[in-house]
């Protein structure tokens, strides 16, 4: 295909709040993805901004991000494998929110959580697997059914597919026309990513098509499976993206104070989310020399 | 900084010890991590490490905060994805998997989901993440675990990985050939060649009573069991040079 009959391609760069606000709907099963990596502040933010509400967040390995969106109270359930700070400490928000009782959780492990994404973006309803027939995850939070492999007689553990509706990611960069380039550590991500009904990409930049098409096999997601893209310089921090910025590990350990408190982690959001714009307006709370030896000090005042 | 003949620098060098050169080990973050960094810098410089991230041949400059953190992807082969490294372990692929948890039982299993109740617990921890998978699928797992008595106890509050049966002593549902190997604390070394846990060794300076303080269950014996096995100095300067 050449340049010219990709331009006439319809554009699917939208400001953030639009992306959040015309595709993600209250109750809906959202995937977020980054493992540690290029994890989705900047649209999780925006989705506590919007003040979204019953929402279903799944993925393998459940971070801060999730413990924040709990704490804003946009979260009916949870579906993870793993949930806490990693490194750090635990899920507080999470757990208090258990302990009252106004949240919902399916548990399973990392692999069962990678296999329900990748049933679901094979378009099978299950996949036979080795895990979860011992121990005490299987009848906890959740139910897991037996199959019988119908060539060796075999029992094994029918995981079933989880499709989101909406997947969140966070990348390198895209094109206008949303195709979304990601590398680096992916976990789950691409699994997620393709498991999606519709996928919500931010960026750290918008390329050409050209460029683009100089490196496709960089192409994590394809622009007809793409809803929207948007431009959100900074948008994992406190997180990192490979070849852009690096990981903010005090802010991790921060969190992990401010978490411990209803009212410290209610101000932390005040501030922080609530108090901000966009995603240009959060790093401006931070300290430029923070910023800039992180390698982010260029990302403050650039998203659109 | 911590002196030699401490527990936790011991627990990172006798789990280095395991770590044999040109094995596959799915790696977690902690001493897990430390004690793969260690072996690879000693005497297994062909172990490979793997995260669970994806990472394949990782061997990071420093312990790691998450299985992402980018000094994992700075220094790994191949940068594959969570279905590529719990397929290779499913399938067998893996030779050894390393696992932490708040507490164990004589068989092993391992919990790091609650402690209390499961629906109204006293401390909601992380939960699995890999450890269930690699516990399920590993040919060898080896337990890593601080000498802390509370943490050795006769039933785990919630069997997140399962060890060699459950506490009623039934086998475990699982593929042939797994489960746990060793566990390791930092005044000794436990195997499971009874089906329960069994004292092979203790580590200088601690003696066979020291290994065993303060947990209230029966341990066995090896029949090959030494006592104050020295390990060596060079192996622990470099762990305490690691763990900084």
């Amino acid at each position: 295909m050449t340049a010219t009959a990709k331009k006439v391609r319809k554009s699917k760069l939208i400001p953030l709040a639009d992306a959040i606000g015309d595709h993600l709907e209250d109750g809906a099963t959202v995937f977020i993805g980054g493992f540690g990596h290029s994890v989705p502040f900047a649209a999780a933010h925006e989705f506590i901004r919007q003040g979204k509400r019953d929402l279903t967040l799944c993925r393998a390995g459940a971070d801060i991000l999730f413990d924040q969106a709990i704490a804003a109270g946009c979260v009916k359930k949870v579906i993870f494998g793993y949930i806490g700070n990693p490194g750090v400490g635990l899920a507080r928000s999470f757990s208090r929110a258990l302990a009252e009782g106004t949240i919902e959780m399916e548990e399973w492990t990392n692999f069962s959580m990678v296999l329900r994404l990748h049933a679901a973006r094979l378009g099978v309803p299950f996949l036979p697997a080795e895990i979860l027939r011992a121990g005490d995850i299987a009848g906890g939070s959740i139910d897991v059914r037996t199959v019988t492999c119908p060539y060796t007689g075999r029992e094994l553990s029918a995981i079933p597919a989880l499709r989101p509706d909406v997947a969140l990611i966070h990348a390198q960069r895209a094109d206008e026309a949303g195709n979304v380039q990601f590398w680096g550590i992916d976990g789950d991500t691409r699994e997620g990513a393709l498991a999606s009904n519709k996928v919500i990409a931010t960026v750290e930049e918008i390329v050409s098509s050209e460029t683009i098409a100089s490196s496709p096999e960089r192409t994590m997601v394809p622009a007809h499976r793409v809803a929207a893209v948007s431009l959100a310089p900074g948008g994992a921090h406190p997180s990192y993206v490979e070849d852009c910025y690096d990981r903010d590990d005090a802010h991790f350990t921060e969190y992990d104070d401010i978490a411990r408190k209803p009212e410290s982690i209610a101000a932390y959001l005040d501030k922080y989310v609530r108090g901000v714009a966009d995603r240009a307006g959060y790093l401006g709370l931070f300290d430029h020399a923070r910023l800039d030896g992180l390698g982010l000090a260029d990302k403050a005042g650039r998203d659109k | 900084m911590p002196t030699p003949g401490s527990e936790d620098l011991n627990l990172i060098v006798a789990t280095a010890l395991s770590l044999t050169d040109g094995k596959v080990c799915f790696v977690g973050i902690g001493v897990p991590s430390l004690a793969a960094m260690l072996a690879k810098r000693t005497h297994a410089p062909g172990l490979v490490q793997i995260y669970e991230s994806g990472a394949i041949d990782a061997d990071p400059a420093i312990p790691p905060l998450s299985t992402g953190s980018p000094c994992i992807p700075d220094s790994s082969m191949m940068l594959g994805d969570c279905l590529d490294v719990f397929g290779d372990l499913q399938a067998g692929r893996i030779d050894i998997g390393l696992l932490s948890a708040a507490q164990v039982d004589r068989y092993g299993n391992l919990n790091s989901t609650v402690i209390g109740d499961y629906q109204t617990p006293k401390l909601r921890m992380v939960g699995s993440g890999g450890a269930h998978d690699i516990a399920t699928l590993a040919p060898k797992t080896i337990i890593l675990m601080p000498h802390q008595p509370r943490r050795f106890v006769d039933f785990v509050d919630f069997i997140t990985s399962p060890g060699t049966t459950d506490s009623a002593g039934r086998p475990h549902p699982r593929p042939a050939n797994t489960g746990p190997s060793e566990l390791v604390t930092g005044r000794g070394r436990f195997n499971f060649s009874s089906g329960s846990l069994t004292l092979a060794e203790t580590f200088a300076p601690f003696s066979r009573e020291e290994a065993l303080e303060g947990i209230t269950f029966a341990v066995d014996l090896d029949p090959d069991f030494r006592e104050m096995v020295a390990l060596p100095s060079e192996s622990l300067a470099l762990a305490a040079k690691l763990a900084e």
